[in-house]
């Protein structure tokens, strides 16, 4: 049976329920985005909080909490086999228990280990790369990530600028974060017009451009490594590439 | 902020950015005081890379290039005709905060000329921090240059507002310094990096006992040391920073190739290339000593005082101390395996962890991405050797050159 489901990740621990208590998955698929086979059935599931609870659980008491940590981090990874992935994962897991994470090159434990250190090193990079500006008293900054990390992104920046207003808009998938005293939400956003910069946004904009221009060494420049550090797909929204 | 600021930053940005340290690691606090801006996390962040590779952390400033020393390897020097500037405290409060607000940086390096007086300058960088501190109610990350020659009394309390602070023992050794630096005494030197330590382990002691006690530049003290300007050895030079690792409780010593800013009778002529490569070499073994259990005098021999510029230090040590190798990766400890070749920290947590369910195959090494291309000369795994040529350095050496030559890594860029 392939199990369809809505896209979050409760859904997607819903489906991984039916597999056990109902009948065995051949595939978890998004509904938005599955094509229909001609030798597997399908099923709609409906997202169910309760039962969702009862598979994190499971995860995390008879596996581990850093299990749970690697599962999350691969569904909002854009890897198209990531349900697979994490099924796979878990009929592994739940016979090896707590030893399971020391199989670190097993081939049902690999993918979920390599997946989730790209997405962890993505927010790594865009906790320094995002760019803020500064639009009437509100912070906004806009991204488009390889990943769906936004969710990952907010408990450093609400505690970074605890006492700002912000908000930050992934362009990619459509949605942003807003946050205003300690509270935050998701929002979803369509196209956002071209900003106009006030005359101190321009000017603290050039001081920084000047300043990151300056900074380099001219006798060691290297911009093959800066490349590596900063890919030209990121570069779209950094303030001092333009 | 008026217009002549953009000069300012220039000027004074220009004469800071030799200095190499951009660490913002090793302090994790909250944003917890009512009204405040900032954080700090304890893995550092970088945020953005220059054209020369250089990662950009921290608003990197002097508060002013006017200096009363002649230091003959330094733009800044009393005797250079060159533009002198000097920031408020209030620019550098505004600058630090208006950058940090959009991400731009995780906090605030800043150093200074010698102005008129060491207590003078040490002065008016303690009233940047403070007012930083306590009216902009910034919190993120801020290091300090503690100026040599300056009263305990100033470096103490600007310490308590800094997260790191550094003096920067300028020279590998007392000839140089008294060639290039005649004024800066090495005991001036040392004498605020033993003031610095006393009081990080005073005030960690301290919070043993009351929990509310600040603590004391929280993110340690390091230093620099400039590389290339003399004819000091690599021996001198690592034996040195070996002595600040256990002396001081340095967090780190940076090296800095020396960059020919203006010709001198005693200095490299000015069309001098910055030695990189012996920059990134030096670099390799301080990591050695810092994270892989090396001692200083184990990557030299009577003859050998430099390292090698040809093969990173560890695979120069593997082909001295060949009776040490090839090394059973089932069997071996976590330091032994730190011994291997191009095997990272990551790389030996995860066999260790992973031999744990199971002995491990050439195959789980590869699965792994173990960096096998140096580290598959000085192994064995189950017992087998896959080396596919002779135990022998010269074959050895001869293998990896083939493989440098087919797939030229990006340090060789740089030279």
């Amino acid at each position: 049976m392939d199990y369809l489901y809505d896209g979050t990740f409760e859904g997607l621990l819903t489906c991984i329920y039916y597999h056990y208590k109902k009948e065995k998955a051949t595939g978890i698929f998004e509904v938005k985005s599955y094509q229909q086979s001609l030798i597997n059935d399908f099923e709609r599931i409906e997202t169910d909080a309760n039962k969702a609870k009862i598979v994190s659980n499971a995860i995390v008491n008879k596996i581990s909490r850093e299990a749970y940590v690697h599962i999350y981090y691969c569904y909002l990874s854009s890897n198209e086999q990531k349900e697979i992935i994490i099924l796979d994962f878990l009929i592994f897991a739940f016979k090896y228990g707590n030893n399971t994470m020391n199989f670190y090159s097993h081939e049902k434990v690999l993918p979920i280990n390599e997946i989730s250190l790209k997405v962890s090193r993505e927010v790594h990079k865009f906790l320094g790369i995002l760019r803020f500006s500064d639009i009437e008293g509100i912070l906004y900054a806009k991204f488009s990530p390889d990943h769906d990390i936004l969710v990952l992104l907010i408990e450093h920046f609400a505690d970074r600028y605890k006492y700002e207003k912000f908000m930050i808009h992934d362009q990619r998938r459509n949605k942003a974060i807003i946050y205003d005293n300690d509270l935050w939400q998701m929002i979803d956003v369509d196209v956002i017009n071209e900003l106009e910069y006030s005359q101190n946004e321009k000017l603290i904009q050039d001081l920084w451009k000047q300043y990151f221009t300056n900074m380099a060494i001219k006798e060691r420049k290297n911009t093959n490594l800066q490349f590596q550090f900063v890919p030209a797909r990121y570069r779209k929204n950094m303030t001092e590439f333009h | 902020m008026d217009d002549n600021i953009f000069e300012k930053l220039k000027i004074l940005s220009d004469a800071a950015k030799y200095d190499v340290s951009c660490v913002s690691s090793g302090v994790d606090r909250k944003n917890n005081t009512v009204g405040s801006i900032g954080n700090a996390a304890a893995c550092g962040i970088c945020h953005t890379w220059s054209a020369d590779g250089r990662c950009i952390s921290l608003l990197k400033i002097l508060l002013t290039n006017d200096c009363i020393y002649d230091c003959k390897y330094c733009m800044n020097r009393v005797t250079n005709p060159t533009n002198r500037a000097t920031f408020t405290p209030e620019e550098v409060a505004e600058l630090t905060i208006q950058f940090y607000r959009r991400n731009y940086i995780e906090g605030l390096f800043l150093s200074s000329a010698v102005e008129k007086s060491p207590d003078y300058t040490m002065e008016n960088l303690y009233r940047v921090l403070y007012l930083l501190r306590y009216k902009y109610n910034f919190w993120g990350y801020v290091h300090v240059k503690g100026i040599p020659g300056a009263s305990n009394d100033l470096i103490q309390k600007t310490g308590m507002l800094a997260d790191r602070m550094s003096v920067n023992i300028e020279l590998p050794t007392r000839e140089s310094l008294s060639l290039l630096a005649p004024q800066k005494k090495v005991e001036n030197l040392l004498k605020p990096m033993a003031l610095i330590n006393h009081e990080i382990s005073r005030t960690i002691d301290d919070k043993k006992h009351f929990s509310n006690t600040p603590r004391f530049v929280p993110g340690g003290q390091s230093t620099q040391m400039i590389i290339g300007a003399t004819p000091d050895n690599d021996k001198t030079i690592l034996n040195l920073s070996q002595n600040l690792y256990d002396r001081f409780n340095m967090k780190r010593v940076f090296f800095s190739a020396y960059i020919p800013v203006i010709s001198a009778p005693n200095l490299p002529a000015i069309s001098t290339m910055p030695p990189m490569l012996r920059e990134h070499r030096l670099y390799q073994a301080d990591w050695l000593m810092r994270f892989y259990y090396f001692k200083s005098e184990e990557l030299f021999t009577e003859t050998e005082p430099n390292l090698d510029l040809e093969f990173d230090p560890k695979m120069m040590f593997a082909l001295r101390n060949m009776d040490k190798f090839p090394i059973e990766i089932n069997k071996a400890s976590y330091e032994e395996l730190l011994r291997i070749p191009g095997l990272g920290v990551t790389s030996a947590q995860r066999i260790i962890r992973e031999r744990k369910n199971a002995e491990l195959s050439y195959d789980s090494l590869r699965k792994m991405r173990t960096v096998l291309k140096r580290a598959k000369y000085f192994i064995t795994v189950k017992g087998k050797y896959y080396g596919n040529i002779n135990f022998d350095p010269d074959r050895i050496k001869d293998e990896v050159r083939q493989q440098e030559i087919q797939k030229q890594i990006s340090i060789f860029d740089l030279v």
